[in-house]
Parts: C-alpha cells; structure tokens; sequence
C-alpha cells in the first residue's frame, strides 16, 4: 500500500525525535486529564441525579409561608387527588436532624411503607429489606456516612433523637444502605413517616410536601394553573424546572472550569507556536535535505501534519484513560470534594462510569483545534525551507 | 443567553469557530497579498516568497475544511443537547427555530461546505498544470468565500446569544406535521407524487452522470437535493420513526434511532456534492473525473437505499404501510 | 540531455546588495557524458549545479534537461523531477544523522507510490553499487567521512535518475577515500549515466572517463578541454 513506506518513515522518524514532542504531549496529558475528569465527574454525577429524578413524581407541592417553606395540611392530598388527570398522591415528611453537639446534620427521610411507590425506590436501594422485622420496632435505615458518624459517637445499635417537645426518642438502626446509594443517601435516614413525623414535631394532619404524577405530559401547565387556584399559598414544582436546574447547576459548574481551561488553552496555544516557530537550525537542515531529495512543500506539510496529528491521538488517549482511571476506578479524591462540597458527613462515593461520544468528541475538539491551529503556521514556515539555504 | 453560552458544548464549539476564523483571515490578508502580486513569469525572489504563501492559504483551507466537516454534525449534535434547556424543544428542530439566526446558519453551513470542497477541487486541478493557471481565479473564489465564512461567524454569535431559555419554542411536530398546515409540500405534491419525482430525478441524476451531460447532472442534482428533503422529512422519517405523525429532519439525529440521521443527510450532502464537483470540473475545466463519477453514484446510491430499506424493512415486518 | 541557454542568477536583484553569481551561461551537457566543472570557491559552480537540480530558480534564462523546461516549475513538479531524474551528491553529504543508512537511502522513494518491499530492494541493490551495504543498519551518525560520502551515493542512486551531479564531493574526503569515489563515478558513467560534477580537487583532472573539463571564473564559463 502506497501509504505504508510514508507511514513507516513517520513512525521512524517520530520515534527517533521523540525527546523533541516530549514537552509538548506532558503538557497535553495534563491538561486533557483535567478536562476529561472534570468532564466524566460532572455527567456521572448528572446521570445519577437525573435518573434519581426519574423516579421521583411528576409534581412536588409545599405550603409557603411568608415565601418560606412551611408544613403542608394532610387535608390537600384529597383535593389534589379529585383533580382530573392526577395519579398517585404520596404526602412526604422529611427534613435536616441536627447533631447539635458537633454542628453536623442528617436528612431524614419519612416513608410510607405501605405505599408502592416509595417502597419500589426504597427496595431499588436496599435490596431484600424484611419490612415484617423492619416495622415491627422503631427501626430506620441509615446512609454509611450516618452509620460511620454514630458509631464515632458510640451509637452502635440504636440512637436518640430529641424531639421539639423535649422528649427523647430511641429508634433502631435496622440496616445501612449500600456505598452505591452514597451520593444521594449518605446522610440518609430512611424511617416510617409516623416516626418522622415524632422526630420533628409535626401534628398528624401535616406533611412537609405532596408529591403526585400526571402522566399526560400535555396538562402539566393545567394542573399547575388549578393548583394555584385552589390553594393561595402553594408552591408548585415540576420536574422539568429540576431537571433545568440540574443541568444548570453542572453546566455552570462545568462552565466555570472551561473558562478556567480556556485561558489555559490560550497560554498552551501561545507556548506551542513559540515552541514549535523557535525553528532550530538542526530541523531546518533535515527539511531542506527532504527538499533536496525530492519532497515536494506538500509532502513535507503531510508529514507535518500526521507528525502533530499522531501526538494529539497519543496524548488524548492516555489522558483519557489516566482521566478514567482516575475518577471511576479511584473515585476521583480532591476533585470530587469540589463537586460534592464535603461540609457535612464524610462521604466516600464511587461514581457510575458515564462516557459518551458527546464527551468524548468535546474533549477531543477542545484540545485538538487549538493544537493543530498553532502549529499549522511553523509547520507551514518550515516546510517551505528553501532547501539550498536549509543546507548550508 | 448565558446558561446556554456557559453550556459545554457551545463553548466547545465557539472556541473552534473563533480559531478557524483567525486563520482563515490570516489566510485571507495573503490571498489579498498574493492578488495584487502574482505574476508567474517574474523570477524574483518576492514571486517564490508569493508561491510559498499560496501553499499556507492551502493549507489553512484544507484545515478549515476537515475541521467544518466535523464541526457541522457537532453543531447538530450541540443544538440537540441544548434542547433540554429550551423550554417546548424535543429535539434540534425547535432550538433552530429559538430565533431568526438558526435557519440561515445552517442553510450557509452547508453552503460554505460545498463551495470550499469546490474550491479545493480547483486547487487540485492549479497544482497539476505546470504554470499556477488559476492562481487568480481561486483567490477570488475563496475571497468570496471568506466573506461568507465571515457572515457565518457572526451568525454563530448571534445564534447562540439569543436564544430564550424562558420562552417557549414550537416543537418538530409544530413546525413539520400535521398541525403545521394541511399541505407542506412545496408545489401543491402529494406524497405519491413527491415520491414519483424523488426516484425520477435519481434515475435522471444516474443517467446525466453515466453521459456525461455534466449542466445538466448539476441542475438534477440540485432539484434532488430539494426533493430529497422533503421527502425525507415527510416521508421517509416517518419509516425510521416508525410513526406517521412524526416528521422532523432532526430527531433521526438522536441516539435512539441510531444517528442514522448523520447517515442520511451526510450521504445526501455528499453526494450531491461530489455530483456538483464533477460537472463543473469536466465542463467548466475540461478534465477527466472518472473516480468523482463513481463516488458519487455510490454515495447517491447508498442514500436512496438507505431511505427505502427503512420502508421496504417496514412493510415486510408489519405486512402494511404506514 | 542538459541544455542550459543565457542562464543569469542575481541574488538581491533591485538592491544595492545585488551580487550576479551567473552571468550568460550556456552549455550542453550530452547524455552519457561526463562533465566536470572546475574553478575556485565562489566562481558560481556550485550555483550553477543548484539550479540544474531545481533547488533554485534561475533570474534569467532557460534550462532545459531531457526536453522538459525547468527552470520555471512550480513546486510540485520541481519536486517530482528531482525525484525521478536527478541524483544529487552533495560536499557536506546532508544525510539525516539520527537515521541509519538504509533509512536514508530510502528518502527519496518514500512518496514514489512504490510498496515497501519494492522499496527496500531498490535500496539494497543502491547500497550494494556504493560498496555500503555492510553498515545498513548502523547510523549515519557513527560512519566514517568516506562511508557517509558512500551512503550519499546510495541515496542518490535509489530512485535510478539518469543525471547525477555531484557539488564537491572530495571536499572532505582523504585521498584513498577520493579515489575510491572516482572509481564509483567511473562505473555510474559504464552504467550510461549523465555526471556533472563541480569540484576544485586536482584529483578529477585528467581522468580518462572525463569527456570535458569547463572552468569557472567569476559567474562565466570559459572554454575548456574538449574530447
């Protein structure tokens, strides 16, 4: 194949002035394992909240009171249950349980066990739950940064709560829920909405928030208008506004760092065409000398350009995988206490591996075009090397 | 405007947008250089210099080119991704249509891409004579050029600054079905009608190419390609969609039915580009474009099976049309 | 085969810099011949053998070898004639020192569209002509003066061209190893090859297989020796 003696000599020829392009493909790892882990970092930790999301209802609803979210009345579960078009209406208590002698918080989480629906999320977290024996104390399921806080604390088997009415509560610790489930859950509890209900001090007929599902996408913007309507003080949240917030929320997060990546793009660019325009008097020679024999400017320019082209390819795969490696086989450490913010409870997560072409095509176009644009001037400089001056 | 500016993709793409086009300006200042100066009879050393230069606009062209090829799905790709921020866009349909400045971006996209692949067509030819015959000629073609990549540049800009993310956008099923209108094809056809011309004018492409009528190909050729898309969108969509209310030309992009789409518009824009290439080298340059022939017949070839086997596939699972 | 008619080169025409390195030069070089070009450093031989090989461009003139005008092509086919037709040997060798001499030899023929294998015999039976094939392997880097001369001749005959020139090619060889490239021009000129060679060694003067000797004075070329 006509192709394999050019290929050949490249290879030669690159192998050979390998310690010339070492500065050069350094720096490119670098900066594509930065770019690529902030990259996977931010879509994993998507994924999983966006497919979280997609088993939450359609709806979430909460009483406001003076703008501030306040205890929503049981009694709008039967109004919003006779709205047409409104399927499964779940009441939720929830809310932060503070440890107050060291300052840090648990979410607590109350369940309705007897609902489907949340015992279908529940057992997608904990697997093979035995609810008989679950229900038949005051039990609750923790997160592990839970699990692992207490027990510094000498809760080994069960733990008091202090209620809002001064009363000591003493629940159980059941189970703990799998390291999978610590992005979300890691300062999890996971209790029966009437002990939930105990622990903050809400009357029976309050719940923190409502949510329900419509499935006919087409009357969202009804419902929402009826549920204004009937209630002067609710809050109404869709799905889609949290899905937009969440994808925001990482793009803008993700945004930050491409603009930091952008200015260092800039100053790689500036590096490489100072790098690679410092034309030294040795490559000058050998050009002039390929020119002498035969080379056309073209076949120099061919050269070049595979030459450039074969350092980006080698570059961009072993930051990638470095990047891989890094973030979902060692969970990404230092970088991911920027995404997750580790104020609160210890938290050690692992991350689903999420890579697509998208990503990988942006990561690509991202650290190519600025390379090869830099170098595309010296390359052209040096191939039209008169030859006869190139040898003297 | 700056959740979708602050979005991965656009930045992405922005930043190889704005980088082509610094180098296509350089490029475009030597051309200028190069036209005020060219005179291939002069031995002087500013003539050689000129040759020289010519060989880096070539090359900044050649750049701009490869890189607009893969920058032009990238773009689908990246309005498609933009639709969850659009409030009412299901795919790139509606985002295109979030302002004024989509439709003509793409359409001088496509434009830019044809007329560059021209171009370098032309350079070929320059370089194989012995005396830089069209030294002149391709400058101002690729001045002309420039002045539209500049257009596009700023289209880009625009574009993606002004798209609302608090006001909704009408979806595909909007813009292309049937709530669209009760006839949206061009000329009052009808699908069968539509359908008859669709395989016509291949046949016809087919034939102009195999004789050599080369004006004649280019004006087929053209028709086709407005043909083509409507035919796509209005009919053989709706076999890859497997639904006959659903046309969009850009759904079939998505990952869920495989990104034929890319294999779709991509064989259609390529072959009637390689159809355009060869009747105006042979006609307008009098050469030989035997391989560019082939190419062409093939990449048509393939499109028009690509959009009936989805059809054909259809009927023989389900044992009726849609 | 050679043809060069009023070939004039000016560097730094138009300014007071301007130094004519070849005034009005004209001559015929037959196919099959060979020819030396005598005279002192800067007398504008090695200019003249530049231009013949398309590595520069003549002010003024025409040159024309094998019936094709090359003094005014562009660079793609300035290229591709130096590819097919031209071998050249230069004072200084200009191999590419991190390579070994086998790797240089096939430079030339790496865009001839030739396979590799085609290639790789092509060089071998190059190497074996220039005596150098006992070191293909070794870089050039670790040769000797007259081996390097010889893995520039194997380079330069790879790709077979019918003209060979050669600007100095003893400058910076010792005696033996001179001699030694006299015998290889000797057998290249047996093999119906076309030599020009510019040089001021006294060794070339009165080889038998010269068929002229042309001095060199100062851009001009004088009469000299004929057959």
């Amino acid at each position: 194949m006509k192709n394999s003696a050019f290929l050949h000599f490249l290879t030669l020829l690159l192998f050979k002035q390998r310690s010339k392009h070492s500065g050069a493909i350094l720096i490119s790892v670098i900066i594509i394992f930065l770019l690529s882990a902030v990259l996977f970092l931010s879509s994993s930790l998507q994924y999983t909240l966006l497919s979280t999301l997609q088993r939450q209802g359609d709806f979430t609803v909460t009483r406001v009171e003076a703008g501030k979210a306040a205890n929503t009345p049981t009694a709008w579960v039967d109004d919003i249950l006779e709205m047409n078009g409104v399927s499964h209406v779940a009441p939720r208590v929830y809310g932060r349980y503070f440890f107050t002698p060291r300052g840090k918080s648990f979410l607590v989480v109350g369940i309705d066990f007897f609902d489907e629906q949340n015992t279908q999320a529940l057992e997608a977290l904990v697997k093979n739950i035995d609810l008989k024996n679950f229900l038949s104390r005051e039990s609750m399921i923790v997160g592990e940064g839970v699990k692992h806080f207490l027990e510094a604390h000498y809760f080994k088997e069960d733990f008091t709560f202090k209620t809002p009415k001064g009363t000591f509560k003493k629940v159980h610790i059941f189970q703990t829920l799998p390291p999978e489930a610590n992005l979300l859950a890691n300062d999890m509890i996971v209790m029966p909405i009437d002990l939930a209900r105990e622990i903050f001090g809400l009357h029976e007929n309050e719940v923190t928030d409502i949510t329900f599902n419509v499935p006919n996408d087409a009357e969202w913007d009804t419902i929402i208008t009826k549920l204004h309507l009937k209630f002067y003080d609710v809050r109404v949240v869709d799905k889609r506004e949290v899905k937009k917030a969440y994808k925001n929320l990482y793009n803008y997060k993700g945004g930050v760092f491409l603009i930091l990546y952008l200015v260092s793009i800039v100053t790689f660019i500036l590096i490489l065409y100072q790098r690679y325009a410092m034309v030294y008097s040795t490559e000058r020679k050998e050009i002039g000398i390929l020119r002498a024999v035969g080379w056309s400017i073209k076949d120099i320019l061919k050269l070049k350009f595979y030459e450039n082209l074969i350092i980006v390819l080698v570059s961009f795969t072993v930051g990638v995988i470095l990047a891989y490696l890094y973030v979902f086989v060692w969970s990404a450490p230092m970088l991911s206490a920027i995404f997750l913010g580790s104020s609160n409870l210890e938290n050690h997560v692992s991350f689903v591996p999420v890579v697509t072409f998208g990503t990988l095509g942006s990561i690509f176009l991202f650290y190519a075009v600025p390379f090869l644009a830099a170098v595309l001037i010296p390359a052209w400089k040096i191939s039209v090397t008169p030859p006869k001056e190139a040898m003297l | 405007m700056n959740e979708i500016v602050m979005n991965n993709e656009v930045i992405v793409y922005l930043l190889s947008e704005t980088l082509l086009y610094i180098l296509l300006f350089i490029a475009s200042i030597v051309t200028v250089g190069v036209l005020k100066k060219w005179n291939f009879n002069h031995f002087t050393t500013e003539q050689f210099t000129l040759e020289n230069r010519s060989y880096l606009v070539m090359t900044i062209i050649l750049f701009a080119i490869v890189l607009k090829i893969i920058l032009l799905p990238y773009f689908v790709y990246t309005i498609n991704a933009l639709s969850d921020l659009v409030p009412g866009a299901m795919c790139g349909a509606g985002v295109i249509k979030a302002n004024a400045y989509g439709n003509p971006l793409l359409l001088i996209k496509i434009v830019i891409l044809f007329l560059s692949g021209l171009w370098l067509s032309i350079n070929h030819l320059d370089l194989k004579a012995k005396c830089y015959p069209y030294m002149k000629m391709k400058s101002w073609f690729f001045l002309f050029i420039f002045l539209l990549m500049s257009a596009e540049f700023l289209l880009d800009i625009l574009y993606f600054t002004h798209i609302e993310t608090t006001k909704p956008v009408s979806c595909c099923s909007v813009i292309f079905g049937q709530t669209a209108g009760v006839n949206s094809l061009p000329f009052g056809l009808d699908i069968p009608k539509l359908l008859t011309l669709f395989y016509l004018l291949f046949g016809l492409i087919v034939l102009t190419i195999l004789s050599d009528m080369a004006w004649l190909s280019m004006v087929a050729s053209l028709l086709f390609g407005v043909v083509a898309y409507y035919a796509v969108v209005y009919f053989f969509g709706t076999y890859i969609y497997a639904l006959p209310t659903h046309k969009c030309p850009f759904c079939m992009l998505q990952d869920h039915y495989w990104y034929v789409g890319y294999a779709v518009w991509g064989l259609l824009l390529l072959g009637i580009f390689f159809t355009l290439d060869n009747a105006l080298i042979s006609s307008l340059f009098h050469r030989k474009t035997e391989r560019v022939k082939k190419i062409s017949l093939l990449l048509l070839g393939l499109f028009v099976l690509l959009c009936s086997s989805y059809v054909v596939v259809y009927y023989l699972k389900n044992g009726v049309l849609l | 085969m050679v043809i060069l008619e009023n070939i004039s080169k000016i560097y730094h025409e138009g300014t007071p810099q301007a130094f004519e390195a070849l005034r009005a030069v004209s001559m015929k070089v037959n196919p099959g011949e060979c020819v030396v070009l005598s005279g002192v450093s800067g007398s504008g031989k090695s200019t003249l053998l530049a231009l013949i090989a398309a590595l520069d461009k003549p002010s003024r003139g025409k040159i024309v070898v094998n019936g094709e005008l090359i003094s005014k092509l562009p660079d793609l086919h300035a290229s591709a004639y130096r590819a097919k037709t031209i071998g050249v040997i230069f004072q200084h060798f200009n191999l590419l020192e991190s390579l070994s001499v086998e790797e240089n030899v096939i430079v030339p023929l790496i865009h001839s569209g030739l396979h590799l294998s085609t290639i790789d015999s092509m060089a071998k039976k190059s190497m074996e002509l220039a005596a150098i094939s006992h070191k293909a392997s070794q870089e050039v880097k670790a040769l000797s003066g007259g081996e390097k001369q010889r893995c520039a001749i194997a380079r330069a005959l790879v790709h077979e061209p019918e003209l060979i020139l050669c600007d100095e090619p003893t400058a910076n060889l010792d005696r033996e190893n001179s001699l030694k490239f006299i015998e290889i021009l000797h057998a290249l000129q047996d093999l119906g090859k076309t030599i020009i060679v510019a040089t001021h060694d006294p060794l070339f003067e009165g080889l038998p297989f010269v068929n002229r000797v042309l001095h060199m004075e100062d851009g001009q070329l004088e009469c000299g020796k004929n057959e």
